[in-house]
């Protein structure tokens, strides 16, 4: 099988980007220092406070999305944690980011980073261990195109993107990230409520509107831990900036969602949503994706209950585009819910994904991939905030993991969040180190957005 | 190019081409010429539910509020004289391009619609909250509700009408009343609310929830 296009997809190798922490097969030395540590924490803080001072007191997660409603971004994002969506959030989003008025269609953001591993591997430790590093700096084209379209595209310069075998350097490179575009309309009155609406995307999942998405719910920040060296699924980021996806979804009297999408290789005329993620991922044909979602919304709750299918023929050979393929079929349920009454917002989501591998080598067995990820965060006022993530990834491929991240993060304007998380493994087979614990992680981000 | 793909882009393109904005469903809160009644469907019903009965306690019920008074709070967001965080949070970018006449309009449509009760409450906070409502606090020098909101709550003119408001919402905006002046056109309320204990908010609160309405 090719390991290399499967294995160890973490959240952000979703979103086209490779996470330091994890970038490289071995981890580091533990001699690192402590004060090598603190350094990266003040460093980063004194950033973080240039940061504030720089900013002006409105922007948000998508801040021409703000600009174009106005609006600040709790009213999207809870407790304005990006990307966590509120029932008015996946609204606008369903709507085709069509609510409001045109302005300038153009945000920014850029993550500032450090990370500190348990035991590291002197042989192949990474320099920027315990240091702060400039991790990524994203522009966003997004915004309102007509009273019916609507759409966001990213791109994303990855300052750790590869490294020179011989000296270890890190080299930058900027590539597409996450896009969608839409055309929706509504048709409401009294008796109903219809959305429909047609996108056009490049990551199966990053169109879905809840936060049990994989593309959305788990580890969003760029280099954070996610699962460490634990293999995901397909539907986990597997085909992310590789493809370009057309789906036809509905949403009906805020009760029962439904989506039909067909990906493709992102070559050709849809290269532009893919360049710049390294080498194309060719899949045959048009492969399908299914959602259903139902959600129910009372009082300060709302809960959504979900189930989705993507079935993906990926080249054996990726230079034989005529040859056998590799069968991937993944099965998913998802849950979420939410408590939004000011000052607090608590949000729950659990994701699990099933996925057999049926391969096109003759005599080769199938693999199977199991991914169960859960999530529940809280926040006040808006800027005292707390997760827990819970990660279980099981599978034939012989890189199983098992742990938990426990987070805590301050959103002192909208602007900026500074957070720390530390990420536990029970079970990390394909780390570094044999003993999973070894590759325990603490991870410190200061993100930015105007 | 393989044909699929072509298909694919025409595709895309003739839809995009196709699509002509309907005055009747756009979200346009910029266009001047969008029906009062088509915002409050596109736009409005995200929140406060197309017939004004909001679902989430976060956001205040519309359905058969008094005209004046959402005329009132629709201008004050506009002009940020209303500056209660929900307010600027949400409402200052809602309501920053709306005419006089589409803000009279969503008024009209929501003062027409039929309030619904979000549920019960509790039984002996209900009772206490009644009598709030209707004696006020004569020790603590508060008056009783229904003095300007009416007998029935049912509001009159720039006092709003307060019957089956979430009570959730009703006490966050006695909070804001009593501790911030952050409403400046409800500066009779910080008198009336001075010295409302927690307990009494809930209670009043709590009341008005359920209470027998007109």
């Amino acid at each position: 099988m090719d390991i290399d296009l499967h294995e160890s997809r973490g959240a952000w190798d979703s979103l086209g980007l490779e996470n330091p922490a994890t970038a490289d097969p071995a981890r580091r030395t533990l001699a690192m220092k402590l004060g090598r540590a603190l350094v990266a924490a003040v460093a980063a803080c004194t950033m973080a406070s240039l940061l504030l001072v720089a900013a002006p007191q409105q922007a948000w997660a998508v801040p021409s999305f703000a600009r174009q409603t106005g609006q600040n971004c709790v009213a999207c994002h809870a407790g304005g944690q990006f990307p966590e969506l509120t029932p008015y959030g996946r609204m606008f989003k369903l709507t085709g980011y069509t609510i409001g008025e045109r302005s300038l269609p153009l945000a920014m953001m850029a993550v500032l980073t450090a990370n500190k591993v348990k035991v590291n591997d002197p042989a192949a430790g990474k320099p920027e261990d315990g240091s702060p590093i400039f991790n990524t700096a994203s522009l966003f084209v997004a915004g309102k195109i007509n009273d019916n379209m609507g759409g966001f595209a990213q791109i994303t310069y990855n300052n750790y993107d590869s490294q020179d075998p011989n000296t270890n350097a890190w080299a930058g490179h900027s590539g597409s990230d996450n896009l969608d575009i839409r055309y929706a309309d509504r048709l409401i009155d009294k008796h109903r409520d219809l959305i429909y609406g047609l996108t056009l995307h490049n990551n199966p999942g990053m169109q879905d509107v809840f936060n049990s998405a994989p593309a959305w719910g788990y580890g969003i920040v760029p280099g954070s831990t996610g699962v460490g060296d634990g293999a995901t699924p397909m539907l986990d980021g597997g085909l992310g900036q590789q493809v370009a996806g057309i789906g036809a979804y509905a949403y009906w009297n805020k009760t029962l969602y439904a989506e039909l999408s067909g990906y493709r290789t992102g070559d050709g005329v849809f290269s532009f949503m893919t360049q710049g993620n390294g080498g194309q991922n060719y899949i045959k044909g048009t492969n399908p994706y299914a959602r259903l979602a139902f959600t129910k919304e009372w009082g300060a709750h709302n809960i959504m209950l979900g189930l989705t299918h993507l079935d993906v023929r990926q080249y054996t050979d990726q230079t034989n585009l005529s040859g056998a393929t590799d069968h991937y079929h993944d099965n998913a349920i998802d849950a979420q819910y939410q408590y939004l009454l000011d000052p607090y917002t608590l949000t729950a989501t659990a994701t699990d994904i099933h996925e057999t591998i049926d391969y096109g080598t003759a005599g080769q067995a199938s693999d199977t991939v199991d991914s169960l990820r859960a999530k529940a965060s809280f926040t006040y006022q808006a800027k005292y905030g707390a997760s827990l993530s819970y990660f279980d990834q099981t599978n034939t491929l012989g890189a199983d993991a098992k742990g938990w991240t426990p987070e805590v993060f301050w959103t002192p304007i909208q602007n900026v969040r500074v957070g720390m998380q530390y990420t536990m493994f029970n079970n990390d087979q394909a780390g570094a180190n044999p003993n999973a614990k070894d590759n325990n992680t603490l991870f410190f981000y200061v993100w930015g957005a105007y | 190019m393989k044909t699929s793909t072509i298909t694919a882009v025409l595709a895309i393109a003739a839809i995009s081409a196709g699509c002509t904005t309907s005055p009747t469903r756009s979200r346009n809160l910029a266009d001047h010429n969008v029906p009062a009644k088509t915002l409050a469907q596109q736009v409005c019903s995200n929140c406060h539910g197309i017939d004004g009965n909001s679902v989430s306690p976060n956001f205040p019920k519309l359905a058969a509020q008094q005209e004046e008074y959402i005329v009132a709070q629709l201008k004050g967001f506009r002009s940020h004289r209303r500056a209660d965080p929900e307010g600027y949070e949400y409402m200052w970018g809602i309501s920053r391009s709306l005419s006089d006449a589409q803000i009279k309009g969503l008024a009209a449509y929501f003062s027409a619609q039929k309030s619904i009760p979000p549920g019960p409450g509790n039984p002996k906070l209900v009772a206490e909250g009644r009598k709030i409502f209707e004696s006020g606090l004569p020790a603590q020098g508060v008056p009783p509700c229904s003095t300007c909101h009416g007998d029935h709550g049912q509001g009159n003119g720039q006092f709003p009408r307060v019957a089956y408001q979430h009570s959730d919402y009703v006490i966050k905006q006695l909070t804001v009343f009593q501790r911030t002046n952050e409403r400046p056109d409800g500066v009779a309320m910080k008198a009336v609310t001075h010295s409302l204990s927690d307990k009494n908010m809930e209670a009043v609160a709590a009341y008005l929830q359920q209470m027998p309405s007109k």
